[in-house]
């Protein structure tokens, strides 16, 4: 959190200025959607009579209710205590995309006739794919950070090159170049691989910067005790250093990570059953594009929102060790 | 898209010349019967040609035809869905087989692939939203017109179509688009149309099965005019094995001749679309 | 006489073009206690980092236990082994426990058993007197507990002679009493040190030699009361004025 200060301000919401203008802003905008002849129309049939002949009276009317039950509902918020401000503005946010996405009239039973083979056939792949690649580009990364570290000019040039090339370059680019190239010069990959691969070196190179700068950010002396007392290179980089560069390093590496979930769709040009890759194409048949996407979407953000919170479990647990 | 087209294009460029191609002369059939498996390489997102059947299996005509060669052969089948730039780049360095993607056997394909025949013809079309004002493919004149990417479709547009497959009614350029918007897919391009006239794009070309197929889902579209050309749609193999290429050239002209092919076509469009006859009952 | 532990002769480092040691000639011998002294960027801290080469020097040798330090030597972790060295910022490992930091050496690399790791260890910490800290964090010390948790950290590996590199000047003043008791036991018990320190105290104490250093050179060398009380050059006796007021 940031710096608070002790003093406490008065919520902005709270000022009647600032009400006032919320209701008029709010009535003008839901005013202007004209929303007779909707559901909330319905509801207000006691007050404007028959909805669709109600007019602008009737689209005004509309919005002052709801802009009254908007402002309500943040100045209500604002007493609330900080937890509970987040939980209700997290559900209610929440209901509001649901029901969202129930206004395209989505046909529930396709989906759920689909969703068993997306997720054993699309998310295990795209787990499968992202977490050998992301096992892969770390081992890359330290051996690159190590390499950019280096005073051997020969392994910084080589590292170097390495991080300027692969993040240089769009990741679909980098498939089609593995996939069609790698041919050419004799050997033969296959889809999965050539895709692993490609994930592999360009998130590696993103993560040599992120463990370069892990592994520069523990302090000299930690080198000069460890070497003093005859520990060897790699043993001080694999127990002293990395470890207390480890909270540092992982949630930028998770970031990556949730990136690499969803980026790892691009391997789909190549014919990797992925999650994207069965969004697209399960609903092609019976042009259910949108219950295929939307549930693809869905199941990015729950994958994403555990990593999330795997994350910060890793987060505390390396907070609680060194403290 | 155009994004995705371009990278493609340098990718395949810088891989071009990284080695000269190599050849696989003979290999190819040799390879089939070995493994004792044909591998085709197909869409899976062009229903009904092939597409993801309510089991999560390939289906649609062109996995139909793939099976029946497949079974001709005495082998079993599998399928594989890189995307379509990459099956027509050609060079697949046996990765697999033989394509049975419904494509057309232009010049500069031929350089990188061989067609050992066409197995159907797929009248091309245009379609705009139902609501449109449009009454003759010379109306849209100067719009926004929608194609699915490295396709026959898109080269129509662009005026730089050539066929030369035996057997094509010859046509001319009908349209010239004001803005040629390029697609993933043909379905894409529909995504688009159905948002209404000229929201994104005012029409469309592509094949007539789909966009019949569309309209069937109750997609708000309509077909203008007659068809502007005849697309003849051709097994392609990787460029080298003549022995493969005559073998599956037999095949084709058998399973014409028995009727195979056309029940086939009627059985996924209703129509016997293995002859060029088919469009016109449209 | 036995050969001494440490041999410095006619030693020249460089930063560049900073001439940082001048033609240093030094030895310690088994059982020396010597406190090197001097104003700040006098090149002390310096001298003693090279002598387990934390710094590389440029010219003359420099022969530790036996074994001539220089730039291609392949044994210079046997060196290190033998030389234990405690620094002005404890250093010690924040992610392992006091008890960890204590049997990390032994275990890697003189590859010894966990179980009797624990008892050298524990057998150090009671000798520092604070044997209740073992299973606490380096950061829930104070920073006297931290430098004792420091030298027993040193003293676990076995070490032939042990360096100070000023190991009181980051304390807060409470806080040095106790760690000068614990080096002054540790001399008491015959441990060869080597000190940089301004604790004339200390020097008075246990040194068997001082050297004041000044601009990269050593200027004087002599034992505690001669240099205390008849310091022989001008600079000698700024710097103890200037340190003695206190």
């Amino acid at each position: 959190m940031l710096f608070a200060d002790t003093v406490v301000a008065e919520p902005a919401v709270h000022k009647p200025k600032i009400m006032a203008i919320m209701l008029l802003v709010g009535m003008i905008v839901f005013s202007f959607f004209g929303l007779n002849d909707t559901i909330f129309g319905e509801f207000m049939r006691p007050v404007i009579g028959e909805p669709t002949e109600s007019g602008l009276f009737g689209n005004m009317a509309i919005g002052l209710v709801l802009s009254m039950l908007f402002t309500a509902n943040i100045v209500l918020i604002g007493f609330l205590p900080f937890r509970y401000q987040v939980l209700l503005v997290w559900a209610e946010l929440l209901l509001l995309f649901l029901s969202f996405f129930y206004s395209f009239g989505l046909n529930f039973e396709f989906i759920r006739s689909k969703i068993w083979f997306m997720i054993s056939q699309g998310v295990f792949t795209t787990l499968y794919i992202s977490a050998v690649s992301i096992t892969l580009a770390s081992m890359v990364a330290i051996v690159g950070a190590v390499a950019k570290l280096s005073t051997n000019g020969f392994a910084f040039a080589i590292a170097s090159f390495y991080t300027s090339f692969f993040r240089g370059l769009p990741l679909l680019m980098q498939v089609y170049l593995i996939y069609l190239g790698l041919p050419q010069l004799g050997y033969v990959i296959d889809a999965v691989p050539a895709g692993i691969l490609a994930l592999t070196l360009c998130y590696g190179a993103y993560m040599t910067e992120i463990f370069r700068a892990g592994i520069q950010s523990i302090n000299k002396g930690q080198w000069e005790a460890s070497r003093s007392m005859g520990f060897g290179f790699a043993l001080t980089m694999r127990r002293i250093i990395l470890p207390q560069a480890m909270p540092l390093i992982i949630p930028p590496t998770g970031n990556q990570f949730i990136a690499m979930l969803k980026d790892s769709s691009l391997v789909s040009v190549i014919g990797v059953w992925e999650l994207m890759f069965l969004a697209r194409t399960l609903g092609n048949k019976d042009f259910r594009h949108m219950e295929m996407l939307i549930t693809a979407a869905i199941i990015y953000w729950c994958l994403s929102m555990c990593l999330e919170v795997i994350q910060s479990r890793i987060e505390r647990h390396y907070r609680t060790i060194s403290h | 898209m155009k994004l995705n087209r371009r990278i493609f294009t340098i990718a395949t460029g810088a891989a071009l010349a990284l080695s000269a191609s190599m050849s696989f002369a003979g290999e190819a059939l040799d390879r089939v019967m070995a493994a004792g498996t044909l591998k085709v390489a197909t869409d899976a997102n062009w229903a009904p040609q092939s597409f993801l059947n309510d089991d999560n299996k390939m289906d649609g005509f062109d996995v139909d035809v793939a099976k029946e060669v497949a079974k001709r052969l005495g082998v079993e089948v599998e399928f594989v869905t890189p995307s379509w730039d990459i099956i027509t780049a050609g060079n697949w360095n046996g990765r697999w087989d033989l394509s049975v993607g419904s494509m057309t056997p232009t010049k500069t394909r031929a350089e990188v692939l061989s067609f050992p025949g066409v197995y159907y013809y797929t009248p091309a079309s245009v379609a705009v939203h139902k609501d449109s004002p449009f009454k003759v493919i010379a109306d849209l004149n100067g719009k926004k017109i929608g194609a699915s990417t490295a396709t026959t479709f898109e080269l129509y547009m662009q005026h730089d179509l050539t066929i030369d497959a035996e057997g094509v009614p010859s046509f001319e350029y009908q349209l010239t688009a004001g803005e040629l918007k390029s697609y993933k897919d043909s379905t894409a391009a529909m995504d688009d149309l159905r948002l209404g006239d000229g929201v994104r794009i005012n029409g469309m070309v592509g094949s007539l099965p789909a966009i019949m197929a569309g309209i069937e889902s109750n997609y708000p579209l309509r077909v203008l005019g007659d068809p502007v050309f005849y697309e003849p749609l051709a097994l392609a193999i990787d460029r080298g094995d003549v022995e493969f290429n005559d073998k599956l050239a037999g095949f084709l002209a058998d399973m014409k001749a028995d009727g195979t092919l056309s029940a086939l076509s009627v059985k996924w469009y209703g129509i016997d679309y293995s002859s060029t006859e088919g469009g016109a009952t449209n | 006489m036995p050969d001494p532990i440490i041999q410095m002769t006619n030693v020249n480092k460089w930063y560049g073009d900073f001439h940082a040691l001048k033609d240093i000639n030094f030895i310690v011998n088994e059982g020396d206690k010597i406190v090197v002294c001097g104003p700040s960027g006098s090149g002390k801290s310096t001298m003693i980092r090279t002598l387990n080469w934390l710094e590389a020097h440029q010219e003359g040798t420099i022969v530790v236990n036996g074994i001539e330090m220089h730039q291609k030597m392949k044994n210079v972790d046997e060196v290190r082994m033998d030389v234990g060295m405690v620094f002005q910022h404890f250093n010690l490992f924040p992610h392992m426990s006091v008890l960890e930091n204590l049997m990390a050496g032994p275990m890697w690399v003189r590859g010894i058993k966990e179980d009797e790791a624990r008892k050298t260890a524990m057998k150090f910490l009671e000798r520092v007197r604070i044997p209740e800290q073992a299973d606490k964090y380096p950061g829930q010390l104070s920073g006297g507990q931290q430098q004792r948790v420091a030298i027993a950290r040193s003293l676990c590996m076995n070490p032939k002679v042990m360096l100070f590199d000023e190991p009181t000047s980051a304390l807060d003043p409470e806080m040095v009493s106790e760690v000068l008791d614990t080096m002054i036991e540790l001399a008491h018990d015959g441990m060869t040190m080597v000190c940089v320190t301004h604790e004339m105290g200390f020097a008075k104490a246990v040194a068997d030699r001082v050297v004041f250093m000044d601009e990269g050179a050593i200027v004087e060398e002599n034992d505690p009361i001669s240099f205390f009380e008849n310091p022989q050059h001008e600079r000698s006796k700024n710097f103890l004025g200037q340190i003695l007021q206190h």
